[in-house]
This record gives C-alpha cells, structure tokens and sequence, in this order.
C-alpha cells in the first residue's frame, strides 16, 4: 500500500499570544491524485489548516502545535519549510506580494534555483510550466505588467516549477474577476488529471468547486463534515447554516418542492442540468408574470431618467503621466438616489473611474460635473464632504487607536462643534451595526469588523454620494450579506451608492443599475437584468452571470433571484 | 501604479555587465573624493551627465528632485559651517568655503545620480548576481536588493494612503513644511501596517518555494563581460587612476581653506 500524500492526524494548533485553538483535533488523509477543496467561513481556520500543510506552521508562525502532519512520508516538524518547497507547493491569495522577480522566466527559475537544478533543466521547466498555465509569451515582461489573473498563473507556474506531489492552493481567486477565476479553475481542472498530484485548494466560491472530488468543510477550527463535492453541495441548508453562500440552482428547485427522492431525480447543480430539470418537470415561465416585473423596473428606471443627474460624464479621458491611457471616452449619467454596480476584469479602469468621482483624479479629457459643477472647480476638499470614498482595504485608511477617533476624523477635520461630533458618531455607527464599539482599537477588529469602520469614517462627514470599492471583497459569504444589506439600507435612507465589484451574486441581489467597463471604455450599461441578459458580451468584458442567472437565460428569460423566477414559474408536476 | 525604479529600455548602459556598472559606481565614488575645487569636478559632473543621457534614466531622478533639490540648497548653505577661508564674503559664508561647498554639492549629487542610475538600468537579479561574482554572498546580496525592491512597494501603498486620506478630507496640500510634516504623520501607520503585511507574505512566499533549502545554488541568469564591458572598465580605471595621481599631485585644492 502506498503511503498517502497527505496525512493529519489530530491536529491542533494555537497561535502564540491567543488564547483559542485556531484548528482544533483535524483528523484528514489526502490520497495521491486526490482533489479536496476546504471550505468555512472567516476565521474557521482554513489558511490556518493550508499553512500546516507545507510547515509554515509551525515554522514560520510560532505557535502551540500538537498532532502530526505528515506529507509525502515527512514530518513538517522535522523539516523546514524551504526543505518542504520540493514536495508541497504553496500559492498564497495576495498575488502582488508572492512575486518578487523581475521577469517572468526568472520568477519561474526561483524556486529549481534553489535546489540546484542544473541550468538547462531549469529553462526546461520555465518552458514547460509558463506553457502550462498559457503564459509562454510572457516570460520576459516583468510581473508587475501582468493582470490579476496572470500573476496568479504565474505564482501557479512557479511553484509546479519545483515539481511538487502535493499543491496547496489559499484561495487563489478571491482578488479576481470572474473569467481570471475561471482561468485559474480550468489550470485547477488540468493539475487534477495528473495523477502525481494532489490538490488542496480554499476557496469561496461555491460555484466553482463542482469540480473537486471531496469538500471539506470547516468552521471554528473544526472539521463540520468531509465528503463528495456533489452531496456537500446539494446540502443548502448545511452550507448556508456555516455562513457560506449556498448554490442559487438546488435552493431554487428545493424551494419548488422538487422531488428529491424520486430514482435518478437528482436535484440539479449546474445551469445545464437545471434546464433539463425546470423542462422535464414540466415547469413553464408565465410571460404575463415576467412583462409585468420587467415594467415594473422600467417604470422605476424612466422616474430617475426624470431627475437631474448627480454625476455626469461626458467623453471622459484619463491618461497616466507615463502615457498610459486608463479610461477612453466614457459618458455616463448617475442619478440621486440610484444603486449602482460598477464591474468589469482588473485593470479596466472601474477604480480609476471611481477616483473621479470625488475629484482624486481630474480628466485629462473631456468632462465630468458633479451637482452640476466640474470636479475641478469644486476640489477634492470641499467634494469630500459630497461624496464619500470607501477604498479597497480598510487598512489602507485606518490609523487611530479607537474606533471614535477613527470615525470622528472627518467631522473634526470639517471643524464640526464637539457635540455634534458624538452625536454622529453615535449615529453613524449605528447605521454600520458597530454600535457601542467606539472605545475598541480598530486593528484588532476583524476583515468584516475594519471594513464597517471604514465605511463609518466616510459616512460620518454624511455625503450624498458613497463609492465603495470592493466592499465584498476578503469577506465571506454572511458578512458580505450583512455588509450589503447595510449599504442598501443607507440607500433606502436616501444616499447614492456606487459599489465596484467582482462577485457577480452581489449586483445581482443588490444593484439597481450596471455599467460595465472594458479596456477603459463604458461597454455596456442598463438595469441589472438587462446587462446579465448579454451574457455573450459580458464574457468579452471577463465577466459572467452567476449560475442562477445562466440558467434562466437557457430558459430564454432573465431572472435575477430563486424568487422572481418562483413568482414567474407556472405549471409543474408534470 | 507606476512605481517600478528599473526602467525597461534597451540602451548601451543597459545592455553592460552588471559588474561593469558597479565598478563604474564605485569609480566615480572614489574620483569625485579626489578633488575639492568644483571646476575640477566639472569633469567628473560631466562624465555622469552623459552616464545619465546615455542610460535615459532622467526621469527617476526627476521624480526624487524635491529631495534633490532640498539636500543641493542645504548642502550649499550647511558646509560654509565647517570650512572657512581667507577672503570673507558675509557672515559665516567665505570664498573659499563657498567653493568648497559647491564642490561638496557636486560631490553628493554625483554619488546620488550614479545611485540612480545604477538601480534604473540593473534589474534586481543582475543586481545581485553581479555582487554575488564580485564575492559577495547571496544572501547579503539577495538582502541589499531586497531592501531596494521595497521601495516601490512602500511608494505604491504610500500613494493609495494618502489618496485614502485626502478623500476623507485631510488637506495635504496647504501648510508650510512643519504643518504639512504633521499631517503625513498619521498615513504612517498604515504604510507601515500593511508593509510589514507585505513583508509577511513576502517572506513566507520566499520560504515556499525553497529559499535557502540547499547549501549550493544554481543561477539561471548568466552574466558575460563583452568588449564594451572592458573598454568602459579601461576608460574608468583610467579616470581613477587619473584622478588620484592628480590629488596626489596636488591638484584641485582649494588654497586658503581650513576644515574644522
């Protein structure tokens, strides 16, 4: 019997200075060739459980460990993680800080570098794996001209330059849009044909892992429960239950009560086996149903065409001091009170757009107003206090050592009197549900807990408008709820939002209208079903539907949600 | 963002030996300290000057011309404080050591343009290799380069902070220097956050793929001296050995100047 790639017998591991286990008693045997994906929400553990793997725990992080992991017959006790390189690969989420070469070829070379492979083998395997993962002609630009995408196929490639048996994979895709993520799954669907290789890869995307042969699925440092991708999956109420996002296609048909237990029904996963699911059991959509939902938005989009927009663009140009063109003649109208998605892949120019919103960035052609007056004209000091700005990563903004400091900064910079001060720190933080957290220190807050904080220091100067750039974005699938359901509130209580996103279920549950950028140009604009009815362009601009979506539009209709497509759903039982 | 120092052109002085530009570096480091009159480093100004038309790295020098700018007028002004000389001109400032601070000025920009154009035409792993050949070990050099490739990683996150701030209102633009240096203060925070973030991952991306696993190490990139190498390294030895044959001589003092 061989011995099996990976094996973890009663795990457990504290992080020095904390007083609970991160992972606690993980009792897992990979086989060779075995293709496990690890699922959980925030702070289950699952980099925590990846890292062990390849001996960063305990090496690198120093901790409490107690168990064993054994890789390839190796105890990562006894072995240093550099030693442990030739047998487990690592590929961490953050694919600007996992690249240090100055080219390509050379970031491939890296790693045989530094177990004294011959030179020729080297060029050997730099050919062999850029050719793998698609990226042969690029082995002379530096990395940091690459996309998203390409970057993290290029940290896949370095690491499989070093020929290991086992690649562990910390959600690879979580920073990318939709069709860099596909990209990376089909390298994913290859590396699983080969069978001296065995996968484990953390993901959130519930979509995607279809293809894996087992979840895992983890939460508060505990193994829930371990078994085939299909049956986990087909669980929604287990999955939603530990805060992951559930598949749109089982809760839909579980919702019309299909039959389960009927022999060969089995409750449908994909778009495709959801088609012929909704047609052989005989359900129809009622076009009188469907007409009247699609009026309804157009009743709703004809009021704000009525209004007096909030910000217009108009051939809108920006180019980079080094020449580079990031945006290229965009118009585009925002109204007041409206909900806007921005998408489109990294590098489109939906941040550099955004930036001009408020004035950060002034157009190096055309024009854009805001309340009827050039960015220009108005300053980013005084548009501040019109247009909040929410960025990416909240530690790129927090640096008080409460969270009232933190939130008071705006108004006490706009010389607000000390009263009023409290009173809208009260207030805002309310709105962000941290209420009663003024006295914390930020930092130690979790993703989700930052991220509320930050929204909160921008809301407190109380602006019309507020941008916000990947607010989903690191969080998992409840926080990501609970931090959209805020910002709808805030909307339904009168702001103007424009998020920038790459999770697609997020505009579709929550965006009112979509603008879809493409290489610096506006591709596509309209309500939200409209754009995801394009589902061909949108793949042009890397984009695609979720698979609820997908599957509606097989069906020859556009339906954002399980309900709308409830509500339109005729017939059955047949 | 734009913060790469290296700048990708295909120029003579990019195409050199890393090892050559080094030595060239070093060449320059040691002929500028063998005069103090500035018309006698007109020469050496002018040797860098074409090094810095020649690589096309005049565009990272342009963006630290603040920095230039602030260290040339304080040098110019600081240095009278510890020379005098025989013909008073007002104040602490004589002719003497008015000229010997123009020197110094020369001096520093020099080392600094050469700096420059060291790391704007040397990519960080011919970097690295050429230090390696000249003996260096390679995790000193892997550490000297490593130190630099944060550089624009500190200057990229830099940038978003204070966008990120100024959308929340602080005015970074208004104030004089002390003012303005207070208000910089609260963005370091999170520039050093998220750069010991960075190093973090750095590190453990480092150690995953086998850093130092082996006593012995290969290196993919080769590195050849061609003829253009030599000729340049001749040029240079010569400048030196030039140079301090002329100190030694006696040339490019700066009679009636006392240094305290």
């Amino acid at each position: 019997m061989t011995e099996p790639a990976v094996a973890i017998h009663d795990l457990t591991y504290r992080y020095r200075g904390t007083k609970q286990n991160a992972i606690e008693g993980i009792n897992l045997v990979l086989e060779r060739g075995d293709f496990l994906v690890l699922m959980g929400p925030s702070g289950a553990g699952k980099s925590t459980l990846a890292t062990c793997i390849n001996g960063l725990i305990p090496h690198f992080h120093k901790g409490k460990l107690e168990g064993a992991v054994i890789v390839c017959g190796k105890n990562t006790r006894d072995h240093t993680v550099a030693q442990m390189a030739e047998d487990v690969g690592l590929v961490f989420q953050d694919f600007e800080a996992q690249l240090f070469s100055t080219s390509v070829e050379l970031e491939v070379a890296f790693g045989p570098e530094n177990f004294a492979v011959p030179r020729e083998e080297i060029a050997t395997r730099i050919d062999e794996n850029l050719t793998y993962v698609g990226l042969a002609d690029f082995r002379n630009r530096p990395p940091s001209t690459l996309s998203g995408g390409q970057k993290q196929k290029l940290a896949i490639a370095a690491v499989l330059a070093l020929h290991p048996k086992v690649l562990v994979m910390d959600e690879p895709t979580t920073d990318l849009d939709p069709i860099s993520k596909m990209g990376i799954f089909e390298i994913t669907n290859r590396l699983r044909q080969r069978s001296d290789l065995t996968l484990l890869v953390v993901e959130h995307e519930t979509e995607e892992v279809l293809q894996a042969d087992r979840i895992a699925l983890l939460k508060d440092g505990r193994l829930v429960k371990v078994g085939p991708a299909r049956e986990i999956l087909r669980d929604v109420d287990l999955i939603e239950s530990l805060g992951l996002m559930p598949l749109g296609i089982p809760r839909f048909f579980k919702a019309i009560g299909f039959d389960d237990t009927a022999a060969a029904a089995e409750l449908p996963l994909t778009p495709a086996e959801a088609e012929v699911a909704y047609r052989r059991g005989g359900w129809r959509i009622s076009s009188a149903a469907y007409e009247a939902m699609v009026a309804r938005e157009t009743a709703v989009e004809q009021s704000f065409r009525a209004k007096t927009p909030l910000i217009h663009c108009c051939d809108l140009e920006f180019s980079y001091p080094n020449g580079v063109k990031a945006l290229d003649g965009i118009s585009l109208d925002i109204y007041p009170g409206d909900i806007v998605a921005i998408v489109g892949q990294n590098g489109s120019g939906k941040t550099t757009l955004a930036k001009h919103f408020n004035g950060l960035l002034l157009p190096t052609g055309g024009t854009i107003t805001v309340n009827g007056k050039t960015t220009k004209e108005q300053g980013i000091f005084r548009l501040g206090q019109l247009v909040g700005y929410v960025f990416q990563n909240p530690d790129h903004q927090i640096f008080s050592e409460t969270v009232y400091d933190e939130v008071s900064f705006g108004p006490r910079l706009r010389g607000l009197p000390a009263d009023q001060i409290k009173a809208r720190v009260t207030e805002t933080l309310k709105a962000v549900g941290l209420e009663g957290t003024e006295e914390e220190d930020p930092f130690s807050m979790t993703k989700s807990g930052r991220q509320r904080v930050a929204v909160a220091a921008v809301l407190a100067v109380q602006p019309d408008v507020l941008i916000l750039d990947e607010p989903t974005t690191g969080l998992d699938y409840r926080e990501q709820r609970s931090m959209m359901d805020m910002v709808r509130r805030l909307n339904e209580n009168g702001s103007t939002i424009i998020f920038i996103t790459h999770h697609m279920w997020v505009v579709a549950e929550y965006a009112r209208k979509v603008f879809v950028i493409k290489d610096g140009r506006l591709f596509l604009e309209g309500t939200t079903r409209e754009v995801f009815s394009h589902e061909r362009e949108l793949l042009e601009a890397s984009l695609r539907p979720p698979h609820f979506i997908q599957f509606t539009n097989r069906l020859g209709r556009t339906m954002l949600r399980p309900a709308e497509l409830i509500e339109c759903t005729e017939g059955g039982a047949a | 963002m734009d913060a790469e120092l290296y700048l990708d052109y295909n120029t003579p002085y990019h195409r050199l030996d890393a090892r050559t530009k080094i030595i060239v570096f070093l060449c320059i480091f040691v002929g500028v300290l063998m005069f103090q009159d500035p018309r006698w480093l007109i020469p050496t100004l002018l040797l860098v000057l074409v090094q810095l038309f020649v690589s096309r790295s005049a565009r990272n020098l342009q963006r630290i011309r603040y920095v230039l700018l602030v260290m040339s007028i304080s040098s110019i002004v600081l240095w009278n404080f510890f020379a005098s000389g025989t013909t008073p001109l007002f104040w602490v400032f004589d002719v003497e050591s008015m000229y010997y601070a123009i020197g110094r000025t020369i001096l520093i920009f020099s080392i600094v343009t050469m700096g420059v154009i060291l790391i704007s035409t040397t990519r960080n792993e011919e970097l690295i290799m050429g230090m390696i050949k000249m003996g260096l070990p390679y995790r000193v050099g892997f550490a000297i380069s490593t130190s630099l490739r944060l550089v624009p990683t500190v200057a990229a996150s830099l940038m978003t902070i204070s966008q990120a701030q100024r959308s929340r209102g602080l005015d970074l633009e208004s104030g004089n220097i002390v003012q303005r240096v207070k208000k910089f203060l609260p963005l370091l925070v999170p520039v050093f956050i998220s750069s010991i973030r960075n190093t973090n991952i750095f590190g453990m991306a480092l150690e995953s793929r086998g850093f130092g696993a082996r006593e012995e190490r290969t290196y993919y990139l080769q590195m050849q001296m061609t003829k253009a190498d030599w000729a340049v390294l001749t040029f240079f030895f010569i400048y030196v050995a030039v140079s301090i044959w002329l100190n030694v001589a006696g040339y490019g003092k700066i009679v009636g100047l006392v240094r305290f």
